[in-house]
């Protein structure tokens, strides 16, 4: 499954001093269908270049033409700047519709996400240990309605994510009300009534935001939607989730939760205001619900409509096949900073042979046909949870485990000297995926042909998420398919968000630990690190994972994920934002 | 004869009207919670807010109430709120659960390409059907009429959903005859919808017509044997005139009443077709809205118009027939 | 599919017992013996035992033959045995020869036998089609009987009923039906598998008894003015024995008919069922491997036409006995 939902990171860490690290590797996103080099997954984003200036121009690209992107399962989640929090429509806000402090822009050289400003005329000025941040809103950018964007209008939109509770999607959650001052208190103007508090402040034109404490990733978590302007007055929580209101290039002609999104061109955006976007089609269809079968067989068959057509669902392996020998030019491979991985409940498997035995009887390759997946192209073996790339990330050896190997006499060989033969693992079934019931079928075999006792437990796609993954009382010892991805390239969002312990009594649910993994010293380790000074904190959580992995194997890695999407040959300019694992909206434009 | 069509119609009435009850009952009596699908979606469902949805839809009320709030919709506009309050217009229908647009606007949308596939289809089986029934039946006993016969036989035998996937295959995707498949509404001009529409109709059309064929051959042997036949044509009227005005009028009215009656078989192809050729209609609206989480308002809706459809047509067709054979209205 | 009311009509047996009488041999003995004559339907009827001995001897077949359509299964092969990396076979069709060991090939992405997966599916198919047409005909049988011989408001009460449920959108109402009767038995994995079995079979009942119902009750209500059913009644039988020992027997033909054409039917709706995907989740369907191979119609057209094929050929054989079937129990359809 698409993992729509990505990061909660609980970052402190100097990505700043990481800056220089990023980029330069080489393209990871290419087209052709070529495999993906492997060195790049994950290195991405950490680029920044504070001085960009709009207007941009694509060499040879025309105006018009309306793109109609298909998607199965997408915009089922709020648009509403302060509650995007998804990948999908993340992309399609800050890459179309929303301005933010700073913004993305894909380098055609490199391949690599840069980070660049946007509404802010620069990256942010911090004070001398990062807990004061400002930034100066430019002149000249106006809202849909012709207006100007204010200084004002910034500042409410980032008080406004401070609301977690109208916005529980939002990052706000995560990164507002934890950093901001008075973030613990103050719970937003409609939750608490007011826009009386004190982390955000307005001078001329500079914003400014106070924090609790260092926060110096500020740069990266501005260029999310929550962190631009909202028309203060105008945004009723519900009916502004319906109909937001643009200051990028396109803006919202139609809307239908789950089915479409239709974009058409916003006249009033300037582009000599904006260093990262562009506005080449006339505007954009977006449409819901359709199936992965439907969606390959229009990408393959380009015709009509389909020529102006593209996907960010991922093709099935058979249509890869095909289109790799008939239309390799319309498949475009990217990566995307996400691994998925299988999480023993730390509760429940308390034995960590028992663990070990897992790690060796899962059928990885077994697994992967019968899920779609190409090896090599949207899925490379996994030994950890840190994608390749992330600066300071150690290659780890995971008891001699070999990528993708499956040794079912060596697992069965672990339960026995433990003891453990014949535990029984429970999984959850969604009854009615298809695809998950076969799987289930080539879980149960291998696991019994290692000397587990396998027993799925069923539920459906609907309540997969809530009687499963988020319900610390569901009957599963094991959680199959959870995925993480990086918020930005630092370990910072890898390793406190999945290994950091949560009080689940108390939370009532694992928050993003999903393994129940509860180590109090590793606990102690991850808030060490943080006081680390900036430049050592990389390398620290290389090995702090190295560490957790090998001592204790609270997950089994299955893949870090890649992205293999098609479009028809009129889509232009198709290239993977490897942040997300999504498309590069800005580079896109349709020939006649 | 006015008589009759009150009579008529308000058994028909009285149909939908148990109907909708029972498609009510079918979702809110059960014993599970028909908020919960909607708690389901938008995250975990936990105890809080589905005591919540439960209460705002009003699922703690009385059924009885509960049916009298539903169909008080149906006249007059309604308030719906679960999470904001949405307002639905009469006709109201309730709100969609996955899109939360009125389960009305949506309906008028993929109405007209149901109704497109279906009164197309069965305009063509009808034609079809009932030509090759008159040749067979002029030519009875011969090898046209066996080969009729027999060919009407297989074909009627094969799963209808089956020969609609071959077709698609083949004439759409293989060979493109058809490449361009799927609804256009007609707004967008009538060649792009008739071009559209061609192949589900023949499929529709050629399946059908076996058992019109086979059923407008029985009716016409058994007319052709009458006595007024038999004295039209030693009379010198030619032979075609005796099959098409003296034979055909006297056996197609059975042909129509078996048209109306067909209605639900029409829609149950409709819904096979929709599903193959991708044609966002009534039937792939409600299949889509029965995958988990169930989105009661659309099923609901859905089987609903179907069912008025239905009774609708056989209504027609009554009242068609109380006109031609003025028996019906004494029974 | 449903058994169309045209069938039907082209059914209707005014009078069972009008058939030639030839001395010493009841009726059902003179159309058995019309139908041994028919070559058409003693060759569909040898295709039925056929594939019905298939469907039995399943196990059997495919324990001998060492193929699985459960890949869950400890001697099934394993997906990344036989299988590409794009979840093409690597024995057998489509890209190499025929081999005994899969013969019709294996199933892309899992590598499930497919022929043991087909004999599997006709089990299902015939299992299901077989319980739901004997349960909705002897339904259909009982209220027919009940609302023909009773006068009054029970018949209208009855009669009334079964035009709803014919008005009923019958394929809707089941797709309808079946997710709540099994959401309410969810949960219970152990139960889950027959939960659906046994829905499928119910929601099949719950629309397919009607034609059948009236049909029953216009023999009835002929046959009750008959003098033989008169004189039983001006002598006391009771009503009971009445309807089964003196109007049943005179059913015997439309009972058939209605039968054997409502098999076919079955065997179709079922399929049809699980190829809209609302089926049965967990257990072999031939509805179910046709919606798999769908998209393989060109990369692996084996795959796709195996199943369309067995439903194929299963419906038309049953059709074309039905019909003789019909033909051999009252000769006058035969024009």
């Amino acid at each position: 499954m698409r993992f729509r939902k990505p990061i909660v990171a609980l970052s402190a860490a100097g990505l700043l001093a990481l800056a220089a690290c990023g980029g330069g590797d080489g393209g990871s996103s290419n087209n052709g269908g070529e495999k993906v080099d492997r060195e790049t997954l994950g290195n991405v984003g950490s680029g920044q270049d504070p001085e960009r200036e709009g207007p941009v121009e694509i060499e040879g690209a025309q105006e018009g033409g309306i793109a109609t992107v298909y998607t199965q399962v997408g915009l089922t989640t709020s648009i509403d700047p302060s509650d995007l929090y998804y990948t999908d429509t993340s992309a399609i806000g800050s890459g179309l519709l929303f301005r933010s402090l700073t913004q993305y822009d894909r380098d055609p050289e490199t391949g690599q996400m840069v980070l660049i400003p946007d509404l802010a005329t620069d990256l942010g000025t911090p004070n001398e240990d990062f807990t004061e941040w400002t930034f100066e809103i430019r002149d000249g950018v106006r809202w849909e309605t012709g207006e100007e964007v204010t200084a004002e209008d910034v500042a409410y939109g980032i008080i406004r994510s401070m609301d977690n509770k109208t916005f529980p999607g939002g990052p706000g959650l995560y990164f507002s009300n934890p950093y901001f001052l008075g973030g613990d208190k103050y719970k937003g103007p409609f939750t608490s009534g007011t826009t009386e508090q004190e982390a955000v402040s307005v001078d001329g034109n500079k914003v400014i935001i106070k924090m609790s404490k260092p926060f110096p990733d500020f740069p990266y978590y501005g260029s999310f939607p929550a962190m631009g302007p909202i028309p203060e007055g105008e945004d009723d929580p519900d009916e502004y989730a319906l109909r937001p209101m643009s200051t990028g290039p396109y803006k919202i002609k139609e809307y239908t939760p789950a089915k479409t999104l239709v974009l058409e061109r916003n006249t009033e955006w300037d582009p000599a205001t904006d260093p990262g976007r562009t506005q080449y089609p006339d505007g954009y269809e977006f449409k819901a619900g359709v199936q992965i079968d439907q969606i390959d067989q229009i990408m393959l068959g380009d015709k009509g409509e389909g020529q102006t057509s593209m996907t960010y669902e991922d093709i099935s392996a058979q249509t890869y096949r095909t289109m790799q020998n008939e239309a390799p030019d319309r498949v475009v491979t990217g990566t995307s900073p996400c691994t998925y991985y299988y999480a023993p409940d730390y509760r429940k498997i308390k034995d960590i042979k028992i663990r070990e035995a897992l790690m060796w009887a899962l059928p990885y390759n077994d697994l992967m046909v019968t899920g779609g997946y190409i090896p090599e192209v949207n899925a490379f073996p996994a030994s950890q949870l840190m994608a390749p790339g992330v600066a300071g990330r150690v290659d780890i050896d995971l008891f001699g485990h070999g990528e993708f190997e499956t040794d079912p006499d060596k697992a069965k060989q672990l339960l026995e000297e433990s003891g453990n033969l014949g535990y029984e693992i429970k999984f959850p079934w969604r009854t009615d995926n298809d695809i998950n019931t076969k799987s289930k079928d080539v879980l149960i075999k291998a696991l019994e042909a290692a000397g587990f006792k396998a027993t799925p437990v069923a539920t459906t796609e609907a309540k997969f998420e809530g009687d499963i993954i988020d319900n610390p009382d569901s009957e599963v010892n094991v959680r199959s398919g959870m995925g993480w991805c990086q918020d930005w390239p630092s370990g910072s969002t890898w390793i406190p968000p999945v290994f950091q312990s949560v009080d689940i009594k108390e939370l009532g649910q694992f928050g993003t630990n999903y393994a129940a993994f509860n180590e109090p010293e590793v606990d102690q380790k991850i808030n060490e690190v943080f006081e680390l000074p900036a430049e050592e904190q990389a390398d620290a959580w290389g090995k702090l994972e190295e560490e957790i992995m090998t001592k204790y194997l609270p997950i089994i890695p299955y893949f870090h994920s890649g992205v293999v999407v098609a479009h028809g040959s009129k889509i232009q300019g198709y290239e993977i934002d490897n942040n997300l694992g999504m498309p590069a909206y800005k580079d896109i434009w349709i020939s006649e | 004869m006015a008589g009759y069509i009150v009579r008529r119609l308000l058994s028909a009435a009285l149909v939908v009207v148990l109907t909708s009850m029972f498609v009510f009952a079918l979702f809110f009596l059960g014993p599970a919670n028909a908020a919960r699908p909607l708690c389901d979606l938008n995250g975990r469902c936990n105890p809080e807010k589905l005591a919540l949805l439960t209460e705002q839809l009003g699922l703690n009320d009385s059924v009885v109430n509960q049916y009298g709030i539903w169909a008080k919709g149906l006249v007059s506009d309604r308030e719906i709120v679960f999470g904001p309050t949405f307002h639905c217009d009469a006709p109201c229908l309730g709100i969609s659960y996955s899109t939360r647009g009125e389960v009305t606007t949506e309906l008028f949308d993929r109405f007209p390409a149901t109704i497109s596939v279906a009164i197309g289809g069965g305009a063509l089986y009808l034609v079809i059907g009932v030509v090759l029934g008159v040749v067979a039946a002029a030519r009875r006993g011969t090898v046209v009429d066996r080969g009729l016969v027999a060919a009407s036989l297989v074909i009627y035998s094969i799963p209808f959903y089956v020969v609609a996937l071959v077709a698609w295959i083949f004439f759409s995707l293989e060979w493109g005859i058809f490449p361009d498949t799927t609804y256009h509404p007609i707004s967008e001009g009538v060649g792009p919808w008739f071009w559209g529409l061609l192949l589900p109709w023949l499929v529709l059309g050629f399946t059908n017509s076996t058992t019109y064929a086979r059923y407008t051959r029985g009716q016409m042997v058994e007319t052709l044997g009458e006595d007024y036949i038999r004295t039209a044509t030693a009379k010198g009227v030619r032979r075609s005139k005796v099959l098409f005005k003296h034979a055909l009028r006297a056996a197609i009215v059975p042909v129509i009443t078996l048209f109306g009656l067909d209605f639900a078989y029409l829609l149950t192809g409709t819904i096979f077709l929709e599903q193959i050729f991708q044609i966002d209609g009534i039937g792939r609206w409600a299949i889509e809205a029965l995958r988990d989480p169930i989105d009661f308002p659309v099923v609901s809706a859905t089987v609903l118009v179907g069912a008025i459809v239905i009774v609708v047509a056989n209504l027609l067709v009554d009242i068609f027939y109380s006109f031609i054979d003025p028996r019906v209205r004494l029974a | 599919m449903a058994i169309t009311p045209a069938a039907l009509e082209e059914g209707v047996v005014a009078d069972a017992t009008g058939a030639e009488p030839v001395a010493g041999k009841s009726p059902t003995q003179i159309a058995l013996r019309r139908l041994r004559k028919d070559k058409v339907a003693m060759f569909c009827a040898f295709l039925v035992l056929v594939m019905t001995v298939l469907a039995i001897l399943a196990p059997v077949i495919t324990g001998a033959m060492n193929i699985y359509w459960d890949v869950s299964h400890p001697d099934a092969p394993t997906g990344s045995e036989v299988l590409d990396v794009y979840g093409f076979p690597i024995i057998g069709p489509p890209f190499n020869g025929f081999t005994w060991e899969h013969p019709l090939g294996l199933a892309p992405r899992t590598g499930s036998d497919n022929l043991a997966y087909l004999l599997y599916g006709l089990r299902t198919s015939m299992i299901v089609a077989f319980s739901a047409a004997v349960l909705s005909t002897f339904i259909g049988v009982v209220i027919g009987l009940v609302s023909g011989f009773s006068r009054g408001w029970v018949d209208r009460v009855l009669s009334f009923i079964t035009d709803m449920f014919l008005s009923f959108p019958s394929l809707l109402a089941m797709l309808a039906l079946a997710p709540i009767i099994v959401s309410h038995f969810g949960g219970n994995l152990d139960l889950l598998g027959t939960v659906q079995f046994v829905t499928l079979i119910v929601i099949l009942v719950i629309f397919g008894w009607m034609s059948l119902a009236r049909l029953i009750r216009g023999q009835v209500l002929s046959l009750r003015e008959r003098e033989f059913i008169q004189a039983a009644e001006v002598i006391g039988v009771p009503t009971r024995q009445i309807l089964f020992k003196e109007l049943l027997p005179n059913l015997i033909a439309p009972i058939v008919i209605t039968l054997s054409l409502n098999l076919p039917a079955f065997v179709a709706l079922e399929a049809g069922l699980s190829f809209l995907g609302l089926g049965l989740s967990d257990i072999p369907s031939l509805g179910k491997m046709v919606s798999d191979a769908r998209t393989y119609y060109s990369d692996y057209p084996l795959f796709l036409w195996v199943p369309v094929a067995a439903i194929g050929v299963l419906t038309l054989a049953l059709n074309l006995l039905g019909d003789s079937v019909r033909d051999a129990f009252d000769p006058r359809t035969r024009r």
